[in-house]
């Protein structure tokens, strides 16, 4: 009856969440907090001495980038810090209860990320190099080449695009059903640059409409899942005066082939409507799957699975007024997201293994199979499939404070941020906080971050 | 070039003293010149050709006039009222805002794809992108003589015209325009928006060395904060671009427009 520790390291791989991966507050550290608490001081100057290495290679960069004919070059500069609180509710809580520091709660983190980019003739690259302490799992550097491509023209109207790119469609803010070729996370806590998938690119490029054809991923295997997966992607674009239409295809190697479309109108001089919708034969998802009659599994009984016959849709728009009032408000469903009968059997089963209470059970089994339970987060971009959206912000001068709030209707969850920016002539300063609640059922009350502070500032160069 | 300004004040010169007296009539007496005139005469001040680019910067300026914060632009203005607008300041690099007509893109160098904007985002900023971009009155508006006044500083006599603009995508719904009567040129306007409310005052400063361009256009916000922004027109060079420039998918490309 006992999960073998290691497998409880096959718990959520990274974030524990959709919330928590769009949060940055990346996941449930899977080793016990006990060996997690380490290294403080010697981490922490480590950090800094590192961040201090990045800096002076920026500023040694940003001067000697003005000696470099016929190239451009800019970057930016961020540094941010988070610090998060874990909820008290919802699976991962629950397991930590019977087993305490059975899996790390999320952590306080600190990053300092520099982001250059640079062309010179055909040829366009984005690299980040990134340090990053989280208190409690030390400190990390990585260096990421998010973009590395030639592009240009092929033959009068048509360009050609060859390498790592961010290739992003679609038209909504909070969802988009039809980027189907970067697929990039949204409502980032804090802004961080996707790395671009490899792709092939022919686009044609008429006076009001383009054509855009794209192989994307053909380096990888065909079994890969979500955005990993090789496929071609088709897109079509019309403007048609106020409209802008979208028409979009792809076939995925696996998950075979999606029909998508979008529009974005320019309804009145303050009022801008949006929509998409997008019909796929299969999406990938997670599904439950415990053999036999025992509540309790062996392994991990969230595993990969398939959703057949998806459709996916969002509408919203955006008004703005003369005193630079902005209101953005959304709606979507996403097919692709677990049902309301698998939510309310995931609730049913994380009560039933609550209220287990037989002295033959080792809690440590009890533990493992409700952290478990925390891998069902991850099954989609969206937790819920009905979501909306609405985000209000008002620019004063520098200062722009800003308030959103994403509601799941199905139970009643939320994830409130607030939010203040200062933009200055190179820098900018955000701060805000977020807060995930809603009734004790709601999912978004029991994914593992109950509340994040965050401020980092940014300066362009 | 003085050699033929003297030749036509000569009063042997009857053509020159009848096209003088034409010209001092017309400005006496109301402006026999019709609105459209007037406004092309006006434009040519900021716009000598149909097809420019223009690199300007803009400087806002802090209650005690030091410079707050300062952006540099490069903007295409072409025919048929469309227009690329190119940031070029480290703050905002990478960023276009293209305008076709009364369609608006906000292009930002991290995302990869065309925001649809309204009009009215398009006037968010102390010099929204509309001032930057906006170069004509004439294919924009319509309107009316007001009457002869005096104005600018130093004051001097002035035609007083109101505008209304003739498309809703434009970002001033009316404009009171005084022109110089000697020479047409801009002087001082009161820029209107959808609501009526006055949102900005402007002046124009013409080249100390070519006194048929505009050098800068001076914004006085009426809206928020009362804080001056310096539109600085500091190179003009006729240039059209290619079509695909206009296409905003291809300008997520992120192409080198320079």
């Amino acid at each position: 009856m006992n999960p073998p520790p290691e497998r409880l390291r096959r718990l959520p791989p990274r974030g524990a969440t959709p919330v928590d991966r769009q949060s940055r507050i990346h996941g449930v550290c899977l080793t016990p907090v006990s060996s997690c608490a380490m290294r403080g001081a010697f981490v922490l100057r480590k950090f800094f001495l590192r961040s201090l290495l990045i800096l002076a290679a920026v500023a040694a960069y940003a001067t000697g980038s003005g000696q470099v004919q016929a190239a451009e070059f800019s970057g930016r500069l961020r540094l941010d810090a988070i610090d998060v609180s874990a909820a008290d509710k919802g699976p991962l809580a629950q397991a930590n209860a019977k087993v305490p520091g059975l899996v790390a709660p999320p952590a306080d983190s600190s990053t300092l990320q520099a982001e250059l980019r640079g062309s010179a003739g055909p040829v366009n690259a984005v690299v980040t190099l990134r340090q990053q302490y989280v208190d409690g799992q030390g400190s990390d550097s990585k260096g990421t080449v998010n973009e590395l491509y030639a592009s240009g023209t092929l033959t009068g109207a048509w360009q050609y695009t060859l390498g790592r790119r961010i290739v992003s469609w679609d038209v909504g803010e909070a969802f988009r059903p039809n980027d189907v070729v970067q697929q990039e996370p949204r409502r980032l806590l804090v802004p961080v640059l996707p790395t671009g998938r490899l792709v092939a690119m022919a686009e044609y490029f008429g006076a009001n409409d383009a054509w855009s054809m794209v192989l994307v991923n053909a380096d990888k295997e065909r079994s890969k899942r979500g955005a990993e997966e090789p496929a071609v992607a088709l897109r079509y674009y019309l403007r048609d005066g106020a409209l802008d239409w979208h028409g979009i295809a792809r076939y995925g190697a696996r998950t075979h082939g999606s029909l998508g479309g979008a529009l974005a109108w320019v309804a009145t001089d303050s009022l801008e409507l949006h929509a998409s919708v997008r019909y796929q034969t299969a999406a990938d998802t997670l599904a439950f799957n415990l053999a036999g009659p025992s509540p309790l599994a062996q392994a991990n009984p969230w595993q990969p699975g398939s959703v057949r016959h998806v459709a996916q849709g969002l509408i919203g728009g955006t008004w703005t007024t003369a005193s630079r009032f902005s209101l953005l408000a959304e709606a979507w469903w996403d097919g692709a997201a677990l049902s309301d009968s698998q939510w309310d059997a995931w609730n049913a089963r994380n009560r039933q293994l609550g209220a287990i209470s037989n002295p033959q059970i080792p809690v440590s089994a009890l533990a493992g199979n409700l952290a478990w339970q925390a891998t069902a987060f991850n099954a989609g971009l969206n937790l819920r499939r009905l979501n909306l959206f609405s985000r209000a912000s008002w620019k004063l001068g520098e200062w722009e404070p800003a308030v959103d709030l994403l509601y799941t209707p199905e139970d009643a969850g939320r994830v409130l941020t607030a939010s203040l920016a200062w933009q200055g002539d190179s820098l900018r300063i955000d701060g805000g906080i977020r807060i995930n609640g809603g009734p004790h059922d709601a999912l978004l009350a029991q994914v593992p971050t109950r509340r994040s502070v965050f401020v980092y500032g940014t300066w362009t160069f | 070039m003085k050699a033929s300004n003297v030749q036509l004040m000569r009063p042997a010169n009857l053509r020159g003293w009848l096209a003088a007296a034409a010209l001092a009539l017309a400005g006496s007496s109301g402006f026999a010149m019709d609105v459209p005139t007037l406004l092309k005469a006006a434009d040519s001040y900021r716009m000598a050709s149909q097809n420019m680019r223009v690199e300007t910067q803009v400087a806002t300026l802090n209650t005690d006039g030091s410079v707050d914060k300062e952006r540099s632009y490069t903007v295409f203005a072409q025919t048929n009222h469309q227009s690329l607008v190119m940031m070029q300041s480290a703050a905002e690099k990478g960023q276009k805002v293209l305008m076709l007509g009364d369609d608006f893109w906000l292009l930002m160098p991290g995302s990869q794809r065309p925001l649809r904007i309204t009009p009215m985002q398009k006037l968010l900023g102390d010099a929204s992108t509309a001032d930057i971009a906006s170069l004509s009155w004439a294919d924009d508006y319509t309107g009316k003589v007001v009457g002869e006044e005096a104005c600018g500083e130093p004051a001097r006599d002035c035609i007083h015209l109101s505008l209304q603009a003739n498309r809703s995508a434009v970002t001033y719904q009316r404009i009171e325009l005084w022109l110089s009567k000697a020479r047409r040129e801009p002087v001082v306007a009161d820029l209107y928006v959808q609501s009526d409310k006055l949102a900005k005052k402007a002046r124009f400063v013409l080249d100390a060395k070519n006194p048929n361009a505009v050098a800068a256009m001076v914004l006085q916000d009426q809206l928020t904060n009362h804080r001056e922004t310096q539109v600085r027109y500091l190179n003009r060079k006729e240039h059209t671009v290619p079509e695909t420039w206009l296409n905003p998918m291809f300008l997520v490309r992120n192409p080198s427009l320079q």
